[in-house]
């Protein structure tokens, strides 16, 4: 009726209606296919935000998110090499091994008028992100802060209790070194993802759970104005779709799945070009050291003989990425050359360790993330294992459910495991990796229950150790002692290939993470 | 006309007699006779049989064992050696797509019959017992239908872990109530009825009138019912599969297929299509046909009455 009398009125015909209509509807879709444009910068996060509370921070995007509307005393350097350099600090000098002066430079402020930072915000978000109650926060600073020293309103000393190494490439330049304004938390009392003061090129416009981060020109910024008006970071889960998206327009720069990497070389969407770069995740079979099926080493070891990690790079990862040989990096402090078990799958010797600890008919359940390529790998750990006679059954988990396995608190679910598929992210201190195998974190991260004292000292004296090359070994030797465990077969480091469009250059850490404040329209 | 199909309100005490051999013979001669004359309940027959016979046939047919990776072979396109190509660990696809048929089938027809079973027995009892029970199954029912089968399925595949049984007891548990509500409806008409008012004032025993009189009143209806909800089951058995939760690898289902075909969609096509293929024409064929038979037994649909 409405529609007939605003057909007479306007003396439009039912084809010139729908005419009309279909013209609107075509013009509504151009927001979406110029995403590319100099003023909004669509990106993609595969998770949402958690926290934006330093002290709170929980994964990965919290502080791609952080690390573009905050300031630290450091921050690592966009490019091909793990460097960092001064950012809120003008200075920062090691006086001995548990003394770190440094100054702030002048000028920084704070948005919404809480004024600029001084030493003091300074020790408040060092403290509070060492001394509470956050386990990823606390960890970063390693139990080792003592206090930081104010000297002056833009000086200061961070105290440690004992020497840190971590200090540099995790405390400091990660999530948990990110630096508050005291008096905006004090007048809010509780840290929202809506932060109530910025230092940063960008603050958070606004925060659509589940969908999307917008982040804007933070208009006090004491530096050069960010280069984009606004950055919209879209929280797509699922590979795919991001792919999808970035074909038709609506992202500037993704990640993608392993398999379309091989496409994406050869014939890349308008206007787009591949990177990949080398990652720093870590992925791994763990065998349950406490399993009762699995407490013979014999046992463990015939599975990680058994396994063969070419099979699952060609099959899993498109030959697209490289087997590890460890938990550490190429690149990084404590890397290992090989490993003592060789990737090849060694199935005499594998049979012959199951033969010597007189196991026969074993049945094995394998835990893992319902992702494609964690579930081709444990059809390719099946195949293989059912080559030395052990059954494995696999048991695919949702997120929720698979990242809650091993965690004391959530349950008894702990107890069951036997193999489990792993898969863990990395900052560039090797302390980071390490920390998650320690007898403490049974229960918490270490789902394997592996436990070796030398391990545990090896973990604490490597923290505090100055000499880099003496470091480096021990960390070596951590990673030998997990593999001779048994409980660890380690497979690759995956690798990050990156779908960015021609009109982006992108600012991304050394394994291809976005440093969102170094993000500009190309030229 | 048969003696299954009568209504209440034509309803006999006669009508209620068991049937011979030559009778139940001639009714499903008489039913198939029908069904072939309608187009779409030829076609629906057609396809039904075709999904059975391949799923029951499914080692004799498989050229090939379903989980026996071929990684240098991986998502190959069709050819003679493999008719629907290759997935991503080089197993036939056209192998894997006759034993997921075998899943489908044994998920929906196991849960269904279950489910169909406690249906009609929580359906009596609430039509034809009293109040107080009415309302205690009523609001059982009412309770697991405000569930969402899906999520339903998501909380106990979590709390159980994934297997057939986890999904066969999501099924039966959601499909009770609809089984149940229908036999309740049907129950209570029929408890009005001259010829039960007949059996009650000899003081014929509950079970008696139940089982004897009620029941072959109502089995009918609900087996149409069952045949049109098979294509639903199907496709749930499908959807956990696909996200992960239900068939484990590497068993082979036509949701887990699709999951795969569509992780590498962009390498090729064909696992999607090879997945999804068999369930359209299941679901296509279980619908036609149960549409069909729901027009040949349904007087007030029937032409011919």
């Amino acid at each position: 009726m409405a529609i007939n009398t605003i057909q007479k009125g306007l003396r439009l015909s039912r084809r010139t209606l729908l005419m009309a209509g279909t013209v609107m509807g075509l013009n509504m879709m151009v927001p979406f296919s110029m995403a590319a444009s100099d003023e909004v910068l669509q990106s993609r996060s595969y998770v949402d935000i958690t926290s934006l509370d330093p002290a709170n921070y929980l994964n990965a995007v919290d502080e791609d998110v952080m690390g573009a509307i905050y300031s630290k005393l450091i921050y690592f350097k966009p490019g091909n090499k793990w460097e960092w350099e001064l950012q809120a600090a003008e200075s920062i000098e090691q006086v001995d091994a548990t003394h770190i002066k440094f100054k702030l430079k002048e000028g920084i402020q704070f948005s919404n008028g809480f004024g600029e930072m001084t030493a003091q915000d300074v020790k408040f978000s060092f403290e509070r992100a060492a001394f509470g109650e956050n386990p990823a926060a606390a960890a970063d600073w390693g139990g080792a802060l003592e206090e930081v020293e104010v000297t002056g309103k833009y000086t200061g000393v961070i105290v440690l209790k004992k020497p840190y190494q971590p200090l540099w490439n995790l405390a400091l330049s990660y999530a948990a070194g990110n630096i508050i304004s005291q008096k905006a938390y004090e007048s809010v009392g509780e840290f929202t993802n809506s932060p109530p003061a910025s230092s940063g090129p960008y603050i958070v416009k606004e925060w659509r759970p589940k969908q999307k981060v917008i982040l804007e020109r933070n208009p006090d910024y004491y530096g050069e104005p960010s280069a984009y008006k606004e950055i919209h970071i879209n929280q797509i889960d699922d590979e795919k779709t991001a792919e999808i998206a970035f074909e038709s327009g609506n992202l500037d720069v993704t990640r993608i799945s392993m398999s379309s990497v091989q496409s994406y070389r050869e014939t890349p969407p308008d206007n787009s070009q591949l990177q990949v770069f080398p990652s720093l995740f870590y992925v791994w079979l763990g065998i349950n050291f406490e399993n009762p099926k699995l407490q013979d080493p014999r046992v463990r070891q015939a599975i990680q003989y058994a396994v063969d990690v070419p099979s699952i790079l060609q099959a899993s990862y498109f030959g697209e990425a490289e087997a590890s040989t460890g938990i550490i990096a190429p690149g990084l402090l404590g890397h290992r050359a090989q490993s003592l078990i060789a990737p090849e799958a060694d199935i005499a010797k594998a049979k012959a360790l199951l033969a010597e600890a007189g196991v026969s008919n074993l049945e094995l359940s394998l835990d893992v993330l319902n992702k494609a390529t964690n579930v081709t790998t444990a059809q390719i750990i099946q195949a293989l294992l059912s080559q030395i006679g052990i059954k494995v059954n696999i048991n695919q988990h949702e997120a929720g459910s698979f990242w809650t396995l091993g965690s004391e608190k959530a349950g008894e679910r702990w107890k069951d495991i036997e193999l489990i598929l792993n898969r863990y992210s990395m900052v560039p201190d090797p302390y980071y990796a390490t920390v998650n195998f320690i007898t403490s974190q049974k229960g918490k991260w270490n789902w394997e229950r592996f436990s070796n004292e030398e391990f545990d000292q090896l973990n604490e004296q490597a923290q505090a150790e100055l000499d880099l090359e003496k470091r480096g070994a021990m960390y070596q030797r951590m990673q030998d002692l997990m593999e001779q465990s048994g409980s660890y077969r380690f497979i690759t480091h995956e690798a990050e290939p990156l779908a960015i469009r021609d009109n982006v250059s992108a600012g991304l850490r050394p394994d291809g993470r976005p440093l969102y404040r170094h993000f500009k329209p190309a030229n | 006309m048969n003696q299954l199909t009568q209504t209440g309100d034509k309803q006999t005490p006669e009508a209620t007699q068991p049937l011979n051999e030559n009778s139940t013979l001639k009714v499903l001669l008489d039913t198939l006779r029908r069904l072939t004359r309608q187009p779409l309940g030829l076609l629906g027959l057609i396809l039904v049989c075709s999904v059975i016979f391949s799923a029951l046939f499914a080692g004799v047919i498989a050229p090939y064992d379903p989980v026996a990776l071929d990684i240098l072979n991986r998502l190959q396109p069709p050819s003679a050696e493999h008719w629907l190509g290759t997935d991503q660990l080089g197993r036939d696809t056209f192998s894997r797509v006759l034993y997921g048929g075998q899943i489908a089938l044994q998920v929906a027809l196991s849960s269904i019959a279950l489910a169909l079973g406690f249906g009609l027995i929580l359906g009596l009892l609430a039509g034809f017992g009293p109040r107080w029970l009415d309302n205690i199954i009523l609001t059982l029912f009412d309770v697991v239908r405000s569930f969402p089968t899906i999520i339903f399925a998501l909380a106990v595949v979590t709390l159980t872990g994934p297997s057939i049984g986890t999904i066969v007891l999501v099924v039966v548990v959601t499909s009770i109530p609809i089984y149940g509500r229908v036999v309740r409806t049907q129950t209570q008409a029929l408890a009005q009825q001259e010829f039960i008012l007949a059996e009650r004032a000899m003081n014929a025993s509950m079970p008696r009138i139940l089982f004897r009189h009620m029941l072959p009143n109502v089995i009918g209806q609900l087996l149409i019912l069952a045949s049109m909800d098979i294509p639903i089951v199907i496709t749930i058995e499908a959807g956990l599969s696909f996200l992960g939760l239900g068939i484990q690898p590497p068993t082979p289902s036509w949701g887990s297929i699709i999951n795969d075909g569509y992780s590498f969609i962009r390498n090729t096509p064909w696992p999607i299509i090879a997945g999804g293929l068999p369930l359209i024409i299941t679901t296509l064929g279980f619908t036609f046909l149960g549409e069909s038979l729901r027009d040949i037994f349904d007087p007030k649909l029937r032409k011919d009455v």
